[in-house]
């Protein structure tokens, strides 16, 4: 894994090192990193390995490089290796990796492109969501940044043109992405329920897009983004269902009030789903997915910060008790596992600027956002759980 | 014609008051500095706040553009961010967390204490940072935030 790490460092210095020109260039590279530790206990249910007895299946360990060749030529990558229960065994992946050319940049204004894979920016967290220094919590608020089909909404391979409005109140910046986004099993369990014979597959490119408005004090953030997604399934000769596509439009409006010791957010989202082309058993699940959450925080100490927030989501915004979705599928699927409502307490310790100590508390009412590979027979989940967990992070 | 009222205090004493208000002052309004050759005496306020959430690359003549900050923690980047950017540190770094985790840009580069930093400053062609005025020299350039 390390020499993977150094291996996939050196590869890309190797790639930038004909374009170095100056005599100090080194002054242009720069590397990164973090690592973070996690733990995991619920009275019920799974999350993140065996959870129920305790878990320390979640690291997530990142490094990256940047290479400012020019003013205004900005090459970066980063590889990922997450680790998390059932679902991602900590393989490494590039993360992102791109040539940012700002085509413009003035105290007025900056436009530019970035070419290769970036991370899309999505809601408030999702671009570096995998970076506990910059999440509110330990999980982010699962009702909108699901962890079950998040490589789908996480980077997008293509062009991604921004371009940013300074004035003397503010910023304005928009975000334009086209793309394919990575498709992996987690996807296809989610949205069609099993991992079939067939595969699903990246359809048409996925457009991203973002417009925000950040006051010149730092205090209001707003923003609305969204991505449009296209999956095909080709289906194999025995699956019971025939090979369709999947249509999503996934998108979040934020709002972010920060003053100097607390900070209010809230974020809603909506994701419509529709399913063409499978036949009966599945054309007729096309909904709406919903989530949101009211979060504040305050600083008790400069290095000590406490967290409170509420959140629900609903796999149907129009059966938001599960009772139909439960009976479609003759039981089987409780109705629990189509929503969930929690509320969540966390402290945050910054023992130095570089490592920190998370504990969180989470009380939870539904089972919806629980991996489904982690818990599979539904009926065995239970309704009302907690959750407990620590982590420890490090960055440089 | 007004005039004010001459000041009833020893001369003595308001000497000593203003030794300590200038003393506090520095203290609490570090001063805006750069290389000597980057050829400039102010800046804007909007620019200053780009240069340093490090969205500004370039001077105007092109060249790139160093910034170097001290530690988050440290008492004179807290009223450089406070005061002068009207920033808390906090929401500089989440600017910077952000671009550097996500490929968009990278970190300032970071010295331990301000001695580092007048030598960073005055050495490094481009460079931009900030300084207790008691520590300014003629090794850098002060710039004036208009």
């Amino acid at each position: 894994m390390a020499s993977c790490l150094q291996g996939g460092v050196a590869a890309l210095l190797a790639l930038v090192s004909p374009v170095l020109h100056a005599d100090d260039w080194t002054d242009d590279i720069q590397v990164h990193g973090f690592m973070s530790q996690g733990f995991v206990k619920t009275t019920d249910n799974r999350f993140f390995g065996d959870s129920d007895d305790g878990s320390t299946e979640f690291t997530e360990l990142g490094i990256n490089a940047s290479f400012r060749a020019t003013p205004s030529v900005l090459l970066s990558g980063q590889l990922l290796s997450r680790r998390a229960g059932d679902m991602y065994d900590g393989s490494p992946v590039i993360d992102y990796a791109l040539v940012d050319w700002t085509i413009s940049n003035t105290p007025e204004h900056a436009y530019g492109v970035m070419i290769g894979r970036s991370k899309n920016p999505l809601g408030l967290y999702n671009d570096t969501r995998d970076v506990a220094f910059t999440r509110p919590s330990i999980f982010l608020p699962q009702q909108i940044y699901f962890d079950q089909v998040r490589n789908l909404i996480l980077s997008a391979d293509g062009l991604q043109f921004y371009g940013r409005l300074y004035d003397e109140q503010g910023t304005f910046s928009l975000n334009l992405g086209v793309g394919s986004s990575p498709v992996d099993e987690n996807v296809e369990i989610s949205f069609l329920g099993s991992d079939y014979g067939g595969d699903v597959e990246s359809g048409d490119p996925a457009i991203i897009a973002r417009g925000e408005y950040e006051t010149r004090d730092g205090a209001w953030r707003f923003s609305l983004s969204a991505a449009k997604v296209n999956l095909s399934f080709d289906a194999a000769p025995a699956d019971p269902i025939g090979s369709g596509e999947i249509d999503l439009l996934y998108w979040i409006a934020s709002v972010q009030y920060t003053a100097e010791r607390w900070s209010l957010t809230a974020e809603y989202m909506e994701e419509p789903i529709e399913f063409n082309g499978f036949g009966p058993l599945v054309d007729n699940r096309d909904s709406t997915v919903q989530g949101y959450y009211l979060q504040g925080s305050y600083l008790l100490r400069d290095d000590l910060e406490w967290v409170v927030r509420y959140s629900e989501g609903f796999t149907d915004k129009d059966d938001r008790e599960g009772t139909q979705q439960s009976a479609a599928t003759g039981g089987f699927v409780p109705p629990h596992a189509f929503y969930r409502k929690d509320w969540m307490v966390g402290l945050r310790w910054d023992v130095t600027p570089s490592f920190m100590l998370r504990a969180e508390y989470q009380w939870n009412d539904g089972t919806w956002t629980l991996p489904r590979r982690e818990n599979p027979v539904p009926s065995a989940t239970v309704q009302d759980w907690e959750m407990f967990s620590l982590l420890a992070s490090y960055r440089f | 014609m007004l005039y004010p009222r001459p000041i009833s205090f020893p001369k003595r004493l308001s000497g000593v008051l203003i030794a300590l208000i200038c003393a506090f002052s520095a203290y609490a309004d570090p001063v805006l500095i750069a290389h000597p050759a980057v050829g400039m005496r102010d800046v804007s306020l909007n620019s200053t706040r780009l240069i340093f959430s490090m969205q500004l690359a370039q001077w105007p003549d092109g060249g790139p553009v160093r910034v170097y900050v001290l530690p988050d923690d440290s008492e004179v980047h807290r009223s450089f961010a406070k005061d002068l950017l009207s920033l808390y540190p906090r929401q500089l770094r989440r600017v910077w967390d952000r671009q550097l985790y996500s490929g968009t840009g990278q970190a300032p580069e970071a010295v331990a204490d301000p001695v580092e930093m007048r030598q960073k400053v005055a050495n490094t062609p481009g460079a931009i940072g900030y300084l207790p005025s008691e520590m300014i020299d003629d090794t850098v350039q002060v710039l004036s935030i208009r």
